[in-house]
């Protein structure tokens, strides 16, 4: 089943929601055109192209699929309908998600529909294991609920800066959660998985940072749940953000694009290099991208590395380093490497082991607090000189036992610390937490992270927040504390839950 | 047309699951029942015009035409199309443009051999953009509703009523097609189970709104008019044969209450046989669901846009067998329609044209309507896609209007 070349061309329109407009009359299409239908041969190989990818729509009308055909049966029952953007000059046909419909509870459909709605970027529907993964931005959800709409508008940079740094970020946490004790773990929807996270998270970062996507030269993708083991992550990101130039002709994006695997500091091991990237002396790149996203298996309850089930969250972060406009600069690195299996998962197995009582102490905290230490005393630093810190976040004790360690204050640990709203992120752990601390910082701040990979190593990093960081929060609706209190936060139940995390 | 063409035999199976047939069986049988109604040899036939829509998938066989050669043990041109009115126009063009005298029109599909799977493939070939958004056969229907409660804003009883008439219709065609031998179903049903399903099912339109999947073929046979008249003395005649089409996505079409398509092709198929809109008592419509009979009923012209879902409500007061619009008597699906005759794609059509064809020389028992003065003209619209192609034929007893 499934044809490649069909997936290629079909993600290609329908991930970004490509359209064309016609210069002359105005007119606009879904798919790209090469003509205008009324305007006709003088509007050839004029069109101009567009998107509806960061637009908002309007839910016209709508009905309730409850027998969908058979790849969609995963989903249940779900609002099927037409979309229009742009006053209607556009319409398409779309699938609300992140609705759970029971068999038993009917839909008022007047209450749907005028109701504005916003293109998120999911998978399409169910295939074969061994098949190409389709995904789709025909799948939608209200503007005025828990994904906010946000435009997307490019902002000229105004200041240089001498040291490299963090000039926006995203963050993405799914719109479900399971409740258990007094954590809570996010949970992602039937057609979430680690990539429609990554994409999702690099969306708000371009929003929030205002950086033009086509100036990104470089984006890497750090995740330990990719759903294919051979095929890049990043490659699909590039291409449904438009990273980089695109060179039409062909359908390329300018961009190097590369997945990173290290258990949960995938992603934060490469923030060195994107900083690194963007000040190069003989040819910097104007940005580069860093997203860390999971949707972290385990095995279910009973069942070796069950022990996770507990503490697994679903979600990302996307930063974006560069040497304008930077929020928050760098101060310097350290890293620290072992040979320690603590986590693992061998290939062809669904779920990873975990080496129980190994992962505390010679495992965890040995490389937090070796990292922390000697990124501190590199640069003759005390905690006190420190005003944030944030570690990786496997549960709610073992970043509070390290910061405590390490001699940090719950004040400078605790904005950090996300573990109990959102789980146990993997790549996206401590980076979450670096966002809720650049959410709520002022500037000239000092903020240390130490990520954790298990296998194992440490990755810490010392920023200093700038002026701008304030300016460019106006551009940030979706918060990393919106989205922990969010009243359209749905709970479900532990079924729902691996229902859910299995996907389609 | 430049000159009308003669049906001069018409030939069908029973529409519904034939579990022990394969599609050339069904042909077959459509295809000898005619040729013999019309008492000719298979030697007689110039050329064949047949149509299926999902034979390759649903049966994984192609080459239609080599089946039928084989059959015959002829080697005369035939050619496929999808529907039933697609292979009928192309057959009435070329006995027009004078190349064939004797043609051979069938249609047949075997939808049940792919039961489990044959949703997905009718969706897909609807649209395959609104395939990958989650619709489905069904849902389609169900926002073309949406869009007609919306664009005449139908709310509270009206609503009611509204939903009440498409359960009528539902109801009428299953009783019309209990005198229908041929028929899927073949049982009478009420108001009240059209609603228990929509209930059970929690959906807009419940499994009494919808044509079922079926199995079936059909065939007719054509002949010029000077041939016809060696043939048959009370031959009927195609005096229209129109087509028109819209853009595969609906929900990118500028009119969505209803099919341009149908309203285009209806127009032109008047002005082809001369006649006026009133003219025709009996009409064969493409009731994929009860929507759709209620829909074309204003995209042919019956009834005001906005206005059926009401007219159709006082023509159900005192219902006896047919609607009463603008005045006039019209007769809807005689023959149970989609709904309870069957719905085998590419045979379908052809049985419309059987049941005008019954019902203008009046021999079609125990359901022969009883019109008001002479039935002279019937019409056949038949439906490719969700509207992306409608045909409309016109048949009369005579040769057309002056």
């Amino acid at each position: 089943m499934g044809s490649e070349p069909i997936e290629r061309r079909v993600a290609y329109i329908g991930d970004r929601l490509k359209g064309s407009k016609c210069p002359f009359c105005g007119k606009e299409y879904f798919r790209t055109r090469k003509y205008c239908g009324d305007c006709g041969r003088k509007s050839l190989g004029k069109m101009i192209d567009i998107d509806f990818f960061y637009e908002k729509g309007v839910l016209e009308t709508c009905t309730v699929v409850r027998e969908p055909t058979n790849r969609f049966t995963r989903f249940g029952a779900y609002v099927y309908g037409i979309i229009s953007f742009h006053n209607g000059r556009v319409r398409v046909p779309g699938r609300l998600t992140d609705m759970i419909i029971g068999s038993d509870k009917s839909v008022d459909l007047d209450s749907l529909e005028g109701r504005e709605v916003v293109p998120r970027f999911r998978r399409r529907h169910s295939v074969d294991k061994s098949d190409i993964i389709p995904t789709i931005s025909l799948a939608f959800t209200f503007a005025d609920e828990y994904y906010p709409y946000q435009p997307y508008e490019i902002v000229k940079p105004s200041k240089e800066y001498d040291a490299p740094g963090i000039v926006g970020y995203g963050v993405y946490v799914s719109k479900f959660r399971i409740r258990e004790g007094a954590m809570e773990r996010s949970v992602p929807f039937i057609d979430e998985d680690a990539i429609t996270a990554a994409v999702e998270a690099g969306k708000i970062a371009l929003i929030h940072s205002g950086v033009d996507h086509k100036l990104i030269g470089k984006v890497y993708v750090g995740s330990e749940s990719n759903p294919y083991a051979v095929n890049p992550i990043a490659s699909k990101v590039a291409q449904v953000l438009k990273l980089g130039e695109e060179e039409k002709a062909e359908g390329v994006q300018g961009i190097d694009a590369v997945d990173t695997e290290f258990a949960c500091k995938a992603a934060t091991s490469m923030f060195k290099d994107a900083m690194a990237l963007v000040c190069y002396p003989k040819d910097p790149m104007d940005y580069a991208m860093v997203i860390g996203a999971d949707n972290a298996q385990a095995a279910p309850r009973g069942e070796p590395g069950g022990e996770l089930d507990f503490f697994v969250g679903f979600g990302g972060a996307a930063f974006i380093f560069g040497m304008k406009d930077v929020i928050a600069e760098v101060e310097g690195w350290y890293s620290c490497t072992s040979d320690t299996p603590d986590f693992w998962r061998r290939d062809l197995e669904p779920y990873p082991r975990h080496g129980g009582r190994f992962t505390g102490e010679p495992a965890y905290f040995k490389h937090i607090i070796k990292a922390g230490r000697k990124l501190m005393e590199k640069l003759n630093l005390k905690p006190s000189d420190i005003d944030y810190f944030v570690c990786h976040q496997p549960n709610p004790a073992f970043p509070a036992r390290a910061a405590a360690t390490l001699g940090f204050k719950p004040e400078q640990y605790m904005p950090g610390l996300q573990v109990s709203k959102f789980g146990n992120t993997y790549s996206g752990s401590s980076p979450i937490g670096l966002a809720a601390i650049l959410d709520q910082a002022e500037p000239h701040k000092r903020i240390m992270i130490v990520s954790y990979g298990s296998g194992a190593g440490s990755d810490a990093y010392l920023f200093i927040t700038t002026e701008q960081i304030k300016e460019k929060r106006s551009r940030q609706k979706f918060t990393v504390k919106y989205q922990a209190e969010n009243k359209f936060i749905e709970y479900v139940d532990y079924a729902t839950y691996r229902k859910f995390k299995e996907g389609l | 047309m430049k000159e009308p063409v003669a049906i001069i035999g018409v030939g069908r199976t029973r529409f519904g699951e034939h579990y022990e047939l394969d599609p050339e069986d069904l042909i077959d049988e459509a295809g000898l029942m005619a040729l013999d109604s019309a008492g000719l040899e298979r030697k007689d036939l110039d050329a064949c015009y047949i149509s299926d829509y999902l034979l390759q998938v649903t049966n994984k066989i192609g080459l239609e035409e080599g089946f039928i050669s084989q059959l015959l043990e002829m080697n005369i041109p035939i050619e496929k199309m999808r529907s039933f009115s697609s292979a009928l126009m192309n057959a009435c063009n070329a006995i027009e443009a004078g190349r064939y005298d004797i043609v051979l029109v069938g249609g047949m599909e075997k939808m049940t051999d792919r039961w489990s799977k044959i949703r997905d493939n009718l969706m897909l070939l609807v649209d395959h953009w609104s395939y990958y958004a989650g619709g489905t056969p069904e849902s389609i229907h169900e926002l073309l509703l949406r869009e007609y409660i919306k664009e005449y804003n139908i709310r509270g009883d009206d609503r009611q009523k509204l939903m009440e008439v498409l359960a009528k219709i539902s109801v009428k065609n299953h009783r019309n097609a209990v005198f229908n031998e041929y028929a899927h179903f073949r049982r009478e049903i009420d108001v009240k189970r059209v609603f228990a399903a929509r209930e059970e099912e929690r959906r807009l339109l419940g499994l009494y709104d919808f044509a079922p999947i079926s199995d079936g073929a059909t065939a007719i046979i054509l002949a010029s008019l000077k041939k016809a008249k060696e043939y048959a003395n009370d031959a009927v005649y195609i005096i229209s044969s129109s087509m028109a089409t819209d853009y595969i996505s609906y929900p990118s079409r500028p009119y969505r209450t209803g099919f341009i398509a149908s309203k285009i092709a209806m127009e032109n198929a008047l002005k082809m046989a001369k006649i006026s809109l009133h003219d025709i008592k009996l009409l064969e419509v493409y009731d994929q669901s009860t929507v759709l009979e209620m829909i074309s009923l204003e995209d042919l012209g019956f009834v005001k846009k906005g206005e059926a879902w009401a007219k159709l409500y006082e023509s159900f007061e005192n219902f006896s067998g047919f609607y009463y619009l603008d005045g006039k008597q019209i007769f809807v699906n005689t023959n149970g329609g989609l709904k309870a005759d069957g719905n085998p794609l590419g045979a379908t059509g052809g049985a419309q044209i059987f049941e005008v064809v019954k019902q203008l020389k009046g021999e079609a028992g125990q359901r022969q309507i009883k019109s008001d003065g002479d039935l002279t003209y019937g019409c056949v619209q038949e439906i490719e896609g969700f509207g992306t192609k409608v045909y409309v034929h016109i048949l009369g007893r005579e040769k057309g209007g002056k």
